[in-house]
């Protein structure tokens, strides 16, 4: 076992602590201005010590702003709420698609097999407006055109390539000899599929997941292009905050706080999942 | 509702009577304010549907695409006066100022029917009008079957209405006879100054006589201030709205263009002129001088919060981005309104434009029935109310500029209304209509930001900029 001394210790902890205040500076910031009004927030210079308000949480949960110029109509809730719908659901229709996917492409070898494979991860290669111009049109014709149907589809081609390709990488790191093993014990595959290999792809699936919910959450122009204002997500929500006559910067703050939890909470509770699931499933022996 | 009610709000119909002396004697009968408000409302669209059929198309319904601002609010607060008068139904959606154009540009690029209408500045429809996405609306305005007889076209300021319509040809003058009314003007900003009168106080400066003036007043407030406050607060953005608001409005009243137009229509670049140069040189000393440290990323919204905030002494831009800061800000009350006149030979102001229109959409299921939407949210009834209950300023009607209320109601921004009519008459769009407005601005933006940054000089690098655009006029075959 290594031992260190104490100098190396305390000089350990010291530049631990500026990292972890370097990195988490903005968020302490963003959450100090959260509880600011505008007036103080844009006080030169800028100060830590403040009245604390509870306002701008109040104006988002309510959904009425007062300012000068006037009331300011909210539906940051409704953002919130589109967020956390469309990004569950479409990760959750491409678990369900991409995990037998990524199985049959890691497990068994077919004609075309790979080219399918590419073919689903070269939606991610296209610059988003180029594929959604067209798709608007056909979404016009077929009556998918602002609809969360229509939404959740569009979002595969964020989710779906992601989850296929990392879920697949895991399965192939896993022996398939376990899985023989339990096949000639007298399963079918499709038991061998749920028994053996899923339970071992736990985490690289959980990860897959994980990644894919962050990026459908930070998704932008899909539902700007697709859809109509009540179904706009918390990314395209928090914009309303900047308006002609002035910026809230205090409900930005409150917004930011409010539209990160969610994912923080999942990325905290799957951390370990999440750093376990990437990194076997990224290198292959 | 009562008699005398019913007697004194047909006096104000007719005309007898103003606003003021109506509430007034609403009041004097008892009635809260709001409630003479909703009686005027409702007695003003029954004036609306006398001479008019407002309900042809009852039953209905129509959806808007529009921006989120104080334009937009103002409507919304006023639609149910709208659904009453014609039994049409409205609905609409908003988005972000940020995002928006984003939104009309694909719902139009697809063809969508979704939208009827939507909110739009007079410079995106010099792309959307020839791409064939807007509806020349002086179909509407000119049939008078479809247009009601109070609808006073020729009430909107002339250099606003004249500016929403374009032939279509490259360098075509907005307002020409053959051109087409791609959008009808609705709100509008003039580039004008304004300034912190406390601190203009305290460094005991005046309001700017000129373009020179401004340059040594920004540099004495600098100075003299303190508490490192910035002279004056303009746009830098690498964004063809850096050209647009002070910068614009000065230039033109130099008589300086950006484009000639030769008599067989061919385009070239006028910004390497010696007047122009004498004038950049100016502008960029000014920046370099008194501007904000970080110049180059300011925008509408950093040029405003810096002066709500008292980080700037005053601004050149848009009048209502002052008016804005005049309410809930920290020098909320200390903003006074100027007309400025950069050109010492000028006559007045004439300030550059932006204007909120709103235009309908080629690919609208009914146009008759959102023309009817249009006339009556470009009504002198409507702009009226958004001007006087809510932030409906700059309206474009000049009815809504003689309404007492409204006049009463800017007392609180000191020389705007003065600021307004000084400048009026040479308000308009100053740039030359053409389809590369929005790549030929962002350049000559970029290229100011060189020269504030000393990268390049003020002569060379308008030559290089004049020699890049001629080169893409001619490779678009403008020039």
């Amino acid at each position: 076992m290594e031992h260190s001394s104490p100098i190396e210790r305390v000089l350990r902890a010291v530049a631990l602590t500026l990292v972890v205040l370097f990195f988490m500076f903005p968020i302490f910031w963003i959450v100090l201005m959260s509880f600011q009004t505008n007036e103080t927030i844009l006080r030169i210079p800028p100060s830590v010590v403040f009245e604390p308000t509870l306002s701008n949480y109040k104006a988002l949960l309510s959904g009425r702003l007062e300012t000068a110029a006037g009331t300011l109509e909210l539906n940051f809730l409704r953002t919130l709420w589109n967020s956390i719908f469309l990004s569950v659901t479409s990760v959750a229709v491409s678990l369900l698609l991409g995990v037998p996917a990524a199985y049959a492409f890691a497990r068994h070898k077919f004609r075309g097999s790979e080219d399918i494979a590419f073919t689903l991860l070269s939606f991610r290669f296209a610059p988003p407006l180029l594929v959604l111009l067209p798709l608007t049109i056909y979404f016009q014709q077929i009556g998918l055109a602002n609809t969360y149907i229509g939404l959740i589809w569009v979002y595969q081609l964020i989710c779906l390539p992601l989850i296929l390709w990392i879920v697949r990488g895991y399965f192939e790191d896993i022996s398939a000899d376990i899985e023989y093993a339990y096949r000639i014990g007298g399963h079918s595959w499709f038991a061998t599929f749920r028994k053996i290999a899923l339970p071992l792809a736990g985490p690289g699936i959980a990860a897959a997941g994980l990644l894919a919910f962050i990026f459908a959450w930070n998704n932008f122009v899909f539902a700007l292009v697709l859809a109509s204002a009540d179904k706009q997500p918390v990314t395209v929500g928090a914009l309303a905050f900047v308006t002609a006559s002035g910026i809230q910067y205090g409900q930005i703050a409150a917004a930011i706080v409010l539209s990160i939890t969610p994912t923080l909470a999942l990325a905290l509770y799957a951390q370990r999942y999440l750093v376990e699931g990437l990194s076997l499933g990224a290198v292959k022996g | 509702m009562y008699d005398r009610e019913k007697d004194l709000i047909s006096a104000f119909l007719r005309g007898q009577v103003d606003r003021r002396g109506l509430l007034k004697g609403l009041g004097a009968m008892g009635l809260a304010a709001g409630t003479a408000g909703t009686l005027l409302t409702m007695a003003q669209s029954r004036a609306m549907a006398a001479d008019f059929d407002w309900q042809a198309h009852k039953g209905k319904s129509l959806k808007l695409l529009l921006n989120k601002h104080p334009y937009a609010d103002a409507m919304i607060a006023n639609l149910e006066a709208f659904k009453t008068l014609t039994g049409i139904e409205v609905t609409y959606d908003v988005f972000p100022e940020d995002v928006y154009f984003d939104k009309v540009t694909a719902a139009l690029s697809s063809s969508s029917s979704e939208y009827d209408a939507f909110m739009t500045g007079a410079y995106m429809t010099w792309t959307y009008g020839p791409a064939g996405w807007t509806e020349d609306l002086n179909t509407w305005i000119k049939d008078p079957a479809k247009t009601s007889p109070t609808y006073a076209w020729d009430d909107v300021l002339e250099g606003v209405r004249k500016s929403c319509a374009w032939n279509g040809q490259p360098g075509g003058t907005l307002g020409s006879d053959d051109a087409k009314q791609w959008c009808i003007p609705w709100g509008f900003e003039q580039n004008n100054i304004t300034y912190n009168a406390k601190m203009f106080e305290k460094a005991g400066v005046q309001p700017p006589k000129d373009l020179d003036d401004l340059v040594a007043v920004a540099a004495k407030l600098t100075k003299d201030v303190g508490n490192n406050v910035y002279g004056v607060g303009v746009r830098g953005s690498r964004s063809w709205a850096t050209i647009h608001p002070g910068f614009l409005s000065a230039y033109a009243n130099f008589g300086q263009k950006d484009l000639n137009v030769s008599g067989e229509g061919k385009l070239s670049a006028a910004m390497n002129t010696a007047d122009s140069k004498a004038f950049h040189s100016k502008w960029v000393e000014m920046i370099q001088n008194s501007g904000p440290k970080d110049w180059s990323t300011y925008t509408w919204y950093q040029v405003g919060t810096d002066l709500g905030a008292g980080a700037s002494a005053m601004i050149f831009d848009a009048d209502i981005l002052g008016y804005f800061q005049n309410g809930g800000t920290k020098e909320a009350g200390n903003l006074a309104f100027h007309g400025f006149k950069a050109n010492p030979a000028a006559e007045a102001p004439t300030p550059n434009i932006w204007i909120w229109s709103l235009a309908m959409s080629s690919f609208s299921k009914d146009k008759d029935a959102t023309w009817y939407f249009l006339q009556w949210a470009s009504s002198v009834e409507h702009a009226i109310f958004g001007a006087t209950k809510h932030d409906f300023v700059n309206p474009v009607r000049s009815a809504v500029w003689k309404d007492e209320m409204f006049v009463e109601k800017l007392k609180k921004y000191p020389g705007y209304f003065e600021m307004f009519t000084a400048s009026a008459p040479g308000a308009s769009i100053k740039f030359t209509a053409q389809p590369l407005f929005f790549d030929l601005t962002t350049e000559w933006a970029a290229t100011l930001q060189k020269m504030v940054a000393k990268e390049v000089p003020v002569d060379e690098g308008l030559d290089q900029l004049a020699q890049s655009i001629d080169k893409q006029l001619q490779e678009a075959g403008l020039g």
